[in-house]
């Protein structure tokens, strides 16, 4: 019964990952089951040692930091794009679990839903 | 070929007008649903799908009103609409109590829109199909 929450694009530059991170705190919220996949270029969202200050933006790892608070579920991230993205284990904020989002892997979700 | 069963959908729109189709889509969509039978149980929008509850959109004349085509297609068929509260007050959508609660010098929600929390997706989610309309991007 878990709603996966899809977040594609990379952070600062675009709104709709904050705006997918909210739907995922709002479920949380409402005691519905929710997991968080980062893929494409959304994966940059879990790179350690972000700097947000120059853009005057407050940082999406820090945001992603409430996730476990607030009952989301797990967040999981797509293993190729980081490779893609040069995201090397030891770059990628705790509490992801690198998987391969493959029909096996979403065929596990009751519902998959992007923020746009 | 199998008939099909009747549903009850909410429609959730993330695109804006005259930067994305979503809006226009939806619309097909909804028309199309509601006349085949199908309920639609709310319209959410949500991110810059919000500008389509705006009452100050103005288009050239020649060009569909979508903020007003989506209106009359709501009052139509009593079909509530809510624009996400956070997604709104980010872009300028203002109802009378948000003007009043940020002293804000006017509020322009087109009726029948309204403003509500996430909670409202939430809910539909538990009791419809929800048919996401995004921008695309």
């Amino acid at each position: 019964m878990t709603t996966l929450i899809v977040i594609d694009q990379a952070p600062y530059g675009s709104w709709s990952g904050r705006e997918g991170l909210d739907m995922a705190f709002s479920l949380a919220a409402f005691d519905q089951s929710c997991a968080l996949l980062f893929n494409g270029a959304g994966v940059n969202w879990l790179r350690t040692g972000q700097q947000p200050d120059g853009l005057g933006q407050k940082s999406v790892a820090q945001n992603l930091g409430a996730a476990a608070i607030f009952g989301v579920e797990a967040l999981y991230a797509d293993a190729q794009a980081c490779q893609r993205y040069g995201l090397a284990n030891d770059a990628i904020i705790a509490g992801v679990t690198l998987i391969a989002p493959d029909q096996t892997f979403m065929t596990g979700f009751e519902k998959v839903t992007f923020a746009g | 070929m199998a008939d099909i069963s009747l549903q009850t959908y909410t429609v959730v729109i993330t695109g804006a007008p005259y930067s994305s189709q979503a809006p226009q889509t939806a619309l097909d969509f909804a028309r199309a649903a509601v006349a085949a039978g199908h309920q639609i149980d709310r319209v959410f929008l949500y991110g810059d799908g919000v500008h389509i509850a705006s009452a100050l959109i103005c288009p050239p004349s020649d060009e569909p009103h979508w903020p007003r085509l989506w209106s009359e297609f709501l009052a139509e068929h009593q079909i509530p609409a809510v624009a996400c509260v956070a997604s709104a007050l980010r872009r300028g959508l203002i109802d009378s109590g948000e003007q009043q609660r940020y002293e804000l010098s006017a509020h322009n929600i087109r009726a029948p829109f309204e403003i509500a929390g996430l909670g409202e997706w939430v809910e539909a989610g538990t009791c419809s199909k929800i048919i996401y309309f995004h921008s695309g991007a």
